[in-house]
């Protein structure tokens, strides 16, 4: 499953929801884990977003990674415009100064800004990278289950935690179908000739048009396999089960959530006390 | 004709239905592809305000559960692949979409509309605002890091000379907006959730005034029958049955009986009722005549009846094999996977991903998880019309003992007249109302023919030429998978080459190849002389999914469009229609209303209005019944006599295509089979 596999340069790919070949202890780990620890660091980052929680959370995810084997070849190839908005971000923040100033031969330099611009970039490339790695090692197969294993606290709350799975299970099922037929939808439309208006309204008109003309097409092929799959649920006499061998936590769940804990621990200590960044306003 | 209607049934409470449940999965898949595409795709993020309308299609349809499980599942999706923006933007999607949807359920219009979307959106302002405020480092950080940018582009502005007074308005003015920040964010917070629920609910309006005429293809319904489980032996008597909207009989009288341990045949053209017979042996109340069981039905149930249909993609529930087989089974239930996989022939396979199986294997997968229910009465109804030659002896082969290794009775409902050889005994079913169908309308399979050898042929330049063509999906990612390798041959005008292969030989990378959409990783596939991907549309292609390739509502509309005429131009549809066999009154209709077959025609007018230099057929006769199978074909034939067109098709099947490609080249793995040198090795 690729997306983006019509480009003519031969770029990267993007390969969705499959993970990275291999059987590494991060592979192992149960789904559950995963998603506990990528929700508790996010909710850490958002709440203390220093430079120690930054690099902290920046190190596991290195760890991680090389515990993985993850080659460098699973990176979508980064497109210039994005380098090119990141270094005029950078050159405008550098110019606004701010303590602390550094010489540079006879210039001194305010680094304050510049820092602020590279703390928000580093959060936001930290944060893709915690997610990237649940989705480059976890076999989707095992989300649902985790879901309804994580949720069932919830249950007693009266919150239909084994619907949302099962919902779930379907959706990540009929995902890769139906990315498969926007690709053929995407192909169809290239294959059309260009439609020539010369007015700007007209050509607004037909801009409009078109997109309601390839949701409606989108949706018509959605609902198709709506209604087979529902056909196909109502012969399996309705939900249940829906995994073979549910995994559950191990050992080294535990171990991977204490090393978790106690690095995110220390580093939220630090921030708090001798080292925040976070906290005062430059 | 009502899929697109709200639920006309009583409200249900409790655990989500098969329908709902259906529903919710692929509309939450739906609107995470496109908040997917929203978030990556640079400049697209537009692109998100449509994913306001599967979610509002779900709000109007059903119950607010249906909803809520679809955002959580969809939410869920879109983080996996993209993060936390990617959750948000589900989550938005069905804030806006359900509070459109529900507004249009109830009948309201615009104003409703407005109204009830300045108080969402004042309520999403507050929410804004009060996160903010907790998050009070991150508020700091994002507002150091714009007041950085901002200061910076004044410091630069205030060197050019004449700016200064601007550079010193945009520091001011900037300082200003933050210090009211509050405000700010909830004034933009009503305007923006106000502004994407009026283009939600412009485009749900749009979309739901062309999806009434969008026929709703369910048919099974859950058994609601109560007491013991007994589908067997089981007696038809005289059954008719017609469908509310019709007015004529679609099955019957039908009468037969169905033993314990029984193997059984139906058949019959279409048309003749073999899917209504399936759908009254699996429970549904006949409109005549009686059905006499001696417990309930037990659809899907331990001991019950169990159903495996046609389409292999969408019968097969779980991603990974094992969990499809035990997918739907009662909590607790203790199946023995591999021993039920190795009797379809799937040994070892447990831990595959569904998503990469073949047509036969998903179909013998589905056997599998119908024989995990032990069941009494097991119907199989058309299993074998959508997989290629292989796949289908290999489920025959399956299905052929089954009757001996469980006590089970099996009813085999097929259109292929050689596989109703194997049972005890055949029921021919011929349609009532319907003229009777001559047995020429039974397909037979067809053997593979012989590779032609490419005899050198001193022609002219040919039209299409693939050398050393080679190509790999995911280059450079840890995903990389070979599709094609060293690709050899050339198609010359007036050729009919049939490109045939199995499941997963890469013939739909070729077509795709070929027709300049997809640029091969090394190599050249040159349309006289050029690179054919810089002259898309030279080449046409038509898609197995012929829907997919119809965009515009109605037909006259679809052939303007796709042929690049004006659609007031009538004489060109009706000569486009023509040319494909097609009544010019046909112009008038809906997309949605026509058959697979004239989908399919309606396609190749628009294509063919064109003129393209050649024309690319992708499994051109894959779910047609016979009787649109052979008029396709003779189409087919006629125009490349005729007109000399260039026709290449990818099939993984044979049947009756020797006439429209009198050349065959087979592509294994990857790589074109080397010609044979005789019929041997062919086998």
């Amino acid at each position: 499953m690729t997306a983006a596999s019509t480009t003519r340069k031969q770029r990267r790919q993007v390969v969705l929801l499959r993970p990275v070949p291999g059987q590494t202890v991060i592979h192992d780990l149960w789904a559950g884990s995963k998603l506990l620890i990528v929700a508790g660091i996010g909710a850490l980052l958002t709440f203390y977003p220093g430079w120690v929680p930054i690099g902290t959370v920046a190190l596991l995810i290195l760890a991680a990674a090389r515990l993985a084997h993850i080659p460098r070849g699973v990176l979508p190839t980064v497109p210039r415009w994005l380098w090119l908005l990141l270094a005029l971000g950078a050159l405008t923040a550098t110019f606004a100064g701010g303590s602390p100033v550094i010489g540079i031969g006879l210039a001194d330099i305010g680094l304050g800004g510049l820092l602020h611009f590279l703390r928000i970039t580093a959060l936001s490339i930290v944060l893709i990278g915690l997610g990237a790695m649940v989705s480059w090692t976890t076999n989707v197969a095992e989300v649902a289950p985790a879901v309804a294993t994580l949720g069932r606290p919830l249950r007693r709350l009266r919150v239909p935690v084994d619907d949302w799975a099962v919902t779930l299970a379907l959706a990540l099922r009929a995902f890769p179908m139906l990315i498969e037929e926007f690709r053929v939808l995407y192909a169809a439309r290239q294959l059309r000739p260009k439609e020539l208006n010369v007015t700007r309204r007209a050509r607004r008109r037909r801009w409009a048009a078109e997109l309601i003309d390839l949701l409606v097409a989108a949706i018509t092929v959605a609902l198709r396999r709506a209604d087979e799959m529902g056909d196909a649920i109502t012969a399996r006499g309705g939900a249940g089960q829906i995994s073979a061998a549910p995994t559950r936590p191990k050992r080294r769940d535990w171990v991977a959530l204490a090393v978790v804990i106690v690095m995110c621990g220390t580093a939220l200590a630090l921030e708090l006390t001798v080292l925040g960044t976070s906290g005062m306003r430059g | 004709m009502t899929s697109a209607g709200p639920e006309s049934a009583p409200r249900r409470t409790g655990s989500l239905q098969p329908v709902e449940l259906a529903q919710a999965a692929v509309m939450a898949a739906l609107c995470a592809a496109i908040a997917i595409i929203a978030v990556v795709v640079p400049f697209a993020a537009g692109l998100s305000l449509l994913g306001t309308v599967p979610m509002g299609l779900l709000a109007y349809r059903y119950r607010l559960r249906v909803l809520i499980a679809a955002t959580v599942a969809g939410g869920l999706i879109a983080f996996l692949i993209a993060g936390m923006g990617g959750f948000m933007t589900v989550v938005n999607c069905a804030y806006i979409g359900g509070l459109t949807g529900i507004v249009k359920r109830r009948g309201r219009g615009t104003p409703t509309v407005i109204a009830s979307a300045l108080v969402a959106g004042a309520l999403f302002g507050v929410a804004t605002v009060v996160a903010l405020s907790i998050l009070s480092r991150l508020r700091n950080l994002i507002f150091d890091s714009v007041t950085a940018n901002v200061t910076g582009v004044a410091a630069i502005l205030s060197r050019i000379p004449g700016m200064q007074g601007a550079a010193q308005r945009l520091t001011q003015d900037f300082s200003t907006a933050l210090n009211y920040w509050p405000y700010l964010f909830f004034a933009s917070g009503v305007f923006s959730i106000t502004f994407v629920s009026l283009v939600g609910w412009w485009a749900l309006s749009r979309v739901m005034s062309r999806l009434m005429g969008v026929p709703d293809v369910h048919k099974l319904e859950s058994s609601t029958d109560e007491g013991p489980i007994a589908p067997v032996p089981l007696r038809l008597r005289d059954v008719r049955f017609r469908y509310p909207t019709s007015d004529h009989d679609a099955l019957g009288p039908v009468s037969l009986s169905v033993q314990p341990g029984e193997h059984l045949a139906v058949t019959g053209a279409n048309g003749s009722g073999k899917t209504t017979l399936m759908l009254v042996l699996s429970g549904r109340e006949p409109t005549a005549g009686a059905v006499e069981r001696p417990g309930a039905v037990g659809l899907g149930k331990l001991g019950g009846t169990a159903v495996v249909m046609q389409h292999p993609e969408s019968q097969v529930l779980g991603t990974r094999v094992a969990d499809d087989v035990v997918w739907g089974l009662p909590p607790g239930t203790a199946t023995d996977v591999n021993q039920l996989l190795s009797e379809v022939g799937l040994n070892g396979m447990a831990e595959r991903d569904t998503g990469g199986l073949s047509g036969g294997e998903l179909q013998r997968l589905a056997v599998a998880a119908a024989l995990a229910r032990e069941p009494s009465l097991l119907i199989a109804d058309e299993v074998t019309s959508m997989v290629d030659h292989e796949g289908r002896e290999g489920l025959m082969s399956v299905l052929a003992g089954l009757t001996r290794r469980h006590c089970t009775s099996l009813v085999h409902i097929t259109h292929y007249n050689d596989e109703a050889d194997a049972a005890g005994y055949t029921v021919n079913l011929r349609g009532s109302g319907w003229p009777t169908a001559d047995s020429g309308d039974m397909v037979e399979t067809a053997e593979a023919p012989m590779v032609t050898p490419l005899v050198a042929m001193p022609r002219v330049a040919p039209v299409l030429e693939l050398t050393g063509v080679c190509h790999e999906y995911g280059s450079g990612t840890p995903w990389a998978k070979t599709a094609l390798r060293d690709i050899d041959f050339a198609v010359h005008e007036g050729d009919g080459v049939l490109v045939h292969g199995l499941n997963g030989s890469g013939k739909s990378t070729l077509a795709w190849i070929m027709a300049g959409l997809t640029a091969p990783t090394s190599g050249t596939c040159l349309l006289d002389g050029a690179p054919v991907s810089d002259q898309v549309g030279a080449v046409a292609i038509s898609f197995q999914a012929a829907r997919l390739q119809l965009m515009r509502s109605h037909v006259a509309l679809e052939i303007a469009s796709s042929a690049g005429f004006s659609m007031y131009d009538q004489a060109k549809v009706t000569a486009a229609l023509n040319t494909v066999g097609l009544e010019p009154t046909l112009a008038a209709r809906r997309v949605d209303e026509l058959s697979g077959g004239q989908m399919r025609r309606v396609v190749l007018a628009g294509l063919l209005a064109r003129s393209p230099r050649a024309l690319i057929l992708d499994e051109p006769l894959a779910g047609l019944d016979a009787a649109s199978q052979r008029g396709l074909l003779r189409l087919l034939v006629e125009l490349r006599r005729r007109s000399g067109l260039t026709v290449v098709v990818i099939s993984h099947d044979f049947v009756g295509l020797e006439e429209l490609c009198p050349r065959t080249l087979h592509l294994q793995g990857g790589v074109l089979a080397p010609v044979p040198t005789t019929a041997e090795d062919l086998s």
